[in-house]
């Protein structure tokens, strides 16, 4: 088993900012990654560089075992859809699939014919609905029968109702496809229901990597008395901590059990775990977290 | 590709054909009668070298009845440069102002192909286009270049294959500078400056080197002689072959009137005689290879460049 996308120590930097740094990361094959993180945390960048639309200032990336820069033509096997799904607004429906054949060796009509089927072959992309263009652009995306789909902010213009819709969509194809799925998110609602990977970036580092359940299991909110804190058994790092009063709310990372009574132990959602790890300010106060582990919806 | 191609530029491509079918129109309809004028004037017995008496009333006659049109088709110079600007620089700038290259380099074809093929197959059909064009001016200038040549800049530019290396040469600068700038107004800006530039300077430096020019010296101007030739510099010389000046030859004319003597007889009886450089006519072909070679090779340069450029630049 080969993984899909893997960089090396890859970094882009735009005149004097790094957009991207450091960044070291192995996407399990047919995984569903969920790429996090707030605006401007490079995850557009990431992407972009996997579809070699620019080159790495720094390191290396392998596509599927290939450079995308140096072998674009590894392009035929991913699937890409850029943020705000750009598409030829002239163009009507049926033009744009027939582009997608035309520039495709390997375009399967059937799984495409499957997104537009509430799409009318004669309307221009311009008078589509943003769920419809979204629809669209995936069916162009997957229609390659991609081994690497990539998704860039995929929900950004659509109503929760529509956003629901295309995540089904998505899944349908994805999974009679075998393929692996990044979609890149800032609302981290939106891919906690699906990635059972996640990598969440901030200010163009990796700050957090690994599959969701060992995310959840391995993070603990520790919650007790405020005290100066020295080492406690069974935490490997602390995350965050707050103080509200005598009260103090730790997020742990864990390599054992708290045996320590004094400390209560409760469990973190995903959503809130990466909150705490974009944002400290934002680690939940005692009440927040759910009892519940994961939240799924849909 | 080329379905690619034909749906992305099919407007362009309609819009050529039409002002190609309405130039064919207006050359038919301007074309005519001064054929028929030709004909009507027995013209072409007063081509050069055996010029029957009296042509010069009705060659004069007939430059002036007919010369404001064919100033007019001067003009049909800026064309190739409209391709540039309206063909050329959108290619790429289009794409990158509107974010679409991140869907169109996305796909399997590789954005190398994808440009070449784009700017390869369009520039076919500026060369089909450029040539039909130039066959047509050809046609319409019949009766001129029978009379004045065709190897003076005014004829030489808008007939032959000059048209179609000058189109493809404006369509590759349009591209490139598309790439570079990735603005398509400004892109339009920069080739219009480009290709003029690049334009006047091949024509004024380089066109009257192609070939060392022939050089004669005549007593007094027969009239008619060069007249189908490009005549690049046309002064007095004195016995010994030094250059006269302008002034010094109006003085000596004043002079002439003022005795009342003709004045032609005069500067030859001062010895003066007249020197000519100039082109022959019948080296049109040969300029007209090596300046659309030129241009050719310029526009495969600028497509390399563009390549380059499209490989190594982040977008």
């Amino acid at each position: 088993m080969t993984s899909p996308l893997v960089t090396h120590g890859v970094g882009k930097r735009y005149r004097r900012r790094w957009a991207l740094r450091d960044c070291t990361l192995t996407v399990p094959e047919r995984a569903i990654v969920g790429l996090a993180g707030p605006n401007g945390a490079g995850k557009s960048t990431l992407l972009g560089l996997t579809v070699g639309l620019f080159a790495p200032t720094e390191g290396r990336i392998d596509v599927l075992g290939r450079d995308p820069r140096r072998q674009p033509e590894v392009l035929a096997d991913v699937g890409y859809v850029a943020r705000d799904a750009p598409l030829y607004r002239s163009f009507t429906v049926r033009d744009t699939i027939e582009f997608a054949r035309a520039t495709n060796p390997g375009w399967d009509e059937t799984i495409a014919g499957e997104f537009l089927t509430r799409l009318s072959a004669d309307d221009r992309v311009s008078t589509l609905s943003a769920g419809g263009r979204a629809r669209l652009a995936l069916a162009v995306a997957l229609g390659k029968r991609p081994a690497l789909l990539l998704l860039d902010e995929p929900f950004a213009r659509l109503d929760p109702l529509a956003a629901r819709e295309f995540l089904q969509l998505l899944m349908d194809g994805v999974s009679e496809l075998e393929a692996t799925v990044v979609i890149a998110s800032h609302v981290i609602a939106d891919i906690e229901r699906v990635s059972d990977h996640i990598v969440l970036l901030s200010e163009g580092h990796v700050r957090l990597e690994g599959s969701v359940e060992e995310l959840v299991s391995s993070h603990r909110l520790l919650t007790g008395a405020a005290r100066p804190l020295g080492r406690i058994p069974g935490v490997q790092e602390i995350v965050r901590e707050r103080h509200s009063g005598r009260q103090m709310t730790l997020l742990a990372r864990l390599n054992g059990r708290v045996v320590d009574t004094s400390w209560s132990v409760d469990e973190i959602g995903l959503e809130d775990l990466l909150l705490a790890y974009m944002a400290p300010e934002r680690l939940p106060g005692p009440t927040a977290p759910e009892k519940g582990r994961l939240r799924w919806h849909g | 590709m080329a379905w690619v191609t034909w749906r992305q530029h099919r407007h362009q491509l309609l819009i050529g054909l039409a002002l190609i079918v309405g130039l064919a129109l207006a050359a038919l309809v301007t074309g005519l009668p001064m054929r028929t004028a030709y004909q009507r004037e027995a013209l072409s017995s007063c081509l050069p070298p055996t010029a029957r008496s009296g042509c010069d009333i009705i060659v004069r006659h007939f430059q002036s009845e007919f010369g404001s049109r064919v100033d007019i088709a001067r003009y049909l110079i800026l064309l190739p440069a409209l391709v540039g600007m309206f063909v050329g620089a959108p290619l790429l700038a289009r794409e990158l102002e509107h974010g679409t290259h991140r869907f169109a380099w996305t796909q399997a074809v590789t954005r190398r192909r994808w440009l070449l093929s784009k700017t390869l197959l369009l520039a076919l059909a500026v060369t089909l286009s450029a040539l039909v064009l130039s066959a047509i001016v050809t046609w319409w200038r019949q009766p001129f270049d029978g009379l004045e040549g065709r190897m003076s800049p005014s004829g030489f530019e808008i007939q032959g294959l000059v048209v179609p290396a000058y189109a493809v040469f404006a369509l590759a600068l349009g591209v490139l500078a598309g790439a570079a700038l990735r603005r398509s107004l400004a892109a339009m800006s920069l080739t219009l400056a480009a290709f003029v530039a690049v334009r006047l300077a091949v024509a004024k430096l380089l066109r009257p080197r192609y070939e060392s020019p022939e050089h004669e010296t005549m007593a007094g101007l027969v009239p008619g002689a060069h007249a189908r030739d490009w005549v690049l510099s046309n002064s007095l010389v004195d016995a010994v072959g030094r250059h006269i000046s302008a002034t010094r030859e109006d003085l000596a004319i004043l002079h002439a009137q003022q005795a009342r003597i003709d004045p032609q007889e005069y500067l030859l009886s001062l010895g003066w005689r007249r020197a000519l450089s100039f082109h022959p006519a019948d080296q049109f072909w040969t300029f007209q290879a090596i300046e659309a070679g030129i241009f050719f090779v310029f526009a495969a340069a600028l497509l390399v460049a563009t390549v380059w450029l499209l490989q190594r630049s982040p977008s």
